[in-house]
């Protein structure tokens, strides 16, 4: 994966509540691992460009640690083009189950959350 | 500048954290040159981009060594070096002068102290790392005591709580000294570079420098070494 190759900006939707983005995250770093192992800031460029914020150094390598602990993913250092190394994260094939499931999950999820909000509004008691 | 400053100041800490998590110095490697990877990347000081040091070392949960396997191997042998090397220091003087050991109830009180305060290490070592003055204050208690182990030192056999030949107690602390140094001497031989830091992504991987070797070759032998020290000091002062 590579930086510049990643999507178009998704302007005005950086400010996500917390909570979805902490819920999603997992599955969605999961999710820009799919197409081949990547580093770090490319994940976060990845992320950001697809509308979901600047997801912090922070926030984003404790979960790929616990990932890796999980056997979700695995990690190597490639050499770097003269200068210091770069850590790759790749997805394991539990990690490419899990993330089906998650994904599966999620859609199901949200689709039950769309019908919900639309469906018609009562208005008051009977 | 000031961001290379803080920046280093950030990660010294979050070394400290981690090897206070008992963290593998491999995996510590591994986590400072991910987080340094990322910083030359973002242009980010490391405090924003990673929030503060000890809660991210915190949240990458990395696993570490036993908790307490440390005490059984570090904490006790230098516990026992101490009180060895105390011991022998309070034998020498009375046995260079052909005398007596005496001793007293409040001298050995006073001997006791730094001992018992580097027994119980485990249970604030984390307080005095963090906060300097808790680390002078505690050394500061032991450098006291030490002092006032030899005012509380009885002049006369009358006064003595404990009179004793000197000789054994000389002999089998300095036995006790070698023992450990030889101990720790073939401990660190065994395990050097074992726990190192090494960085991943570096080219080549960073040995163990002469001059870190021969530091921990002195520690090794740091009682018997000051034990004999002591020991000239007396004869020559005699």
């Amino acid at each position: 994966m590579d930086v510049s190759t990643s999507a178009p900006h998704v302007a005005g939707s950086v400010d996500w509540p917390s909570d979805w983005l902490r819920a999603t995250l997992g599955f969605l770093c999961l999710r820009a691992l799919s197409a081949g192992p990547s580093y770090g800031y490319a994940i976060i460029s990845d992320l950001e460009s697809h509308g979901f914020g600047t997801i912090k150094g922070g926030t984003l390598y404790p979960l790929l640690t616990r990932y890796e602990t999980a056997g979700l993913v695995t990690t190597e250092w490639r050499a770097g083009d003269g200068g210091p190394g770069r850590k790759y994260f790749a997805l394991t094939e539990t990690g490419r189950t899990e993330l089906t499931r998650l994904s599966a999950d999620w859609l199901r999820f949200t689709d039950a959350t769309t019908r919900y909000l639309d469906r018609p509004t009562m208005e008051g008691p009977a | 500048m000031i961001q290379q400053t803080s920046d280093k100041k950030w990660f010294d800490q979050l070394v400290m954290e981690l090897r206070l998590r008992q963290v593998h110095g491999s995996a510590i490697g591994d986590t400072v040159a991910s987080a340094k990877e990322l910083l030359r990347d973002t242009g980010q000081p490391a405090e924003e981009a990673f929030g503060p040091a000890r809660d991210y070392a915190e949240a990458l949960e990395l696993p570490s060594a036993p908790k307490h396997d440390w005490i059984r191997t570090a904490l006790w042998p230098a516990t026992l070096g101490l009180l060895a090397f105390l011991l022998f220091n309070q034998a020498v003087v009375p046995w260079t002068r052909s005398e007596l050991l005496l001793v007293s109830p409040a001298q050995l009180a006073f001997l006791a102290t730094p001992v018992v305060l580097i027994a119980f290490l485990p249970l604030y070592l984390d307080a005095i790392i963090r906060r300097i003055w808790a680390c002078v204050g505690l050394s500061g208690i032991g450098a006291l005591s030490g002092l006032l182990s030899a005012v509380a030192a009885p002049e006369n056999p009358a006064d003595a709580w404990l009179a004793i030949e000197p000789l054994p107690w000389l002999i089998a602390s300095a036995l006790v000294m070698v023992a450990f140094s030889i101990r720790n001497t073939i401990q660190a031989a065994r395990t050097t570079g074992h726990d190192d830091i090494t960085d991943p992504s570096a080219a080549t991987a960073g040995g163990t420098g002469t001059g870190m070797k021969v530091f921990v070759q002195v520690t090794n032998w740091l009682f018997p070494i000051l034990a004999l020290a002591m020991l000239g000091l007396t004869l020559a002062l005699r």
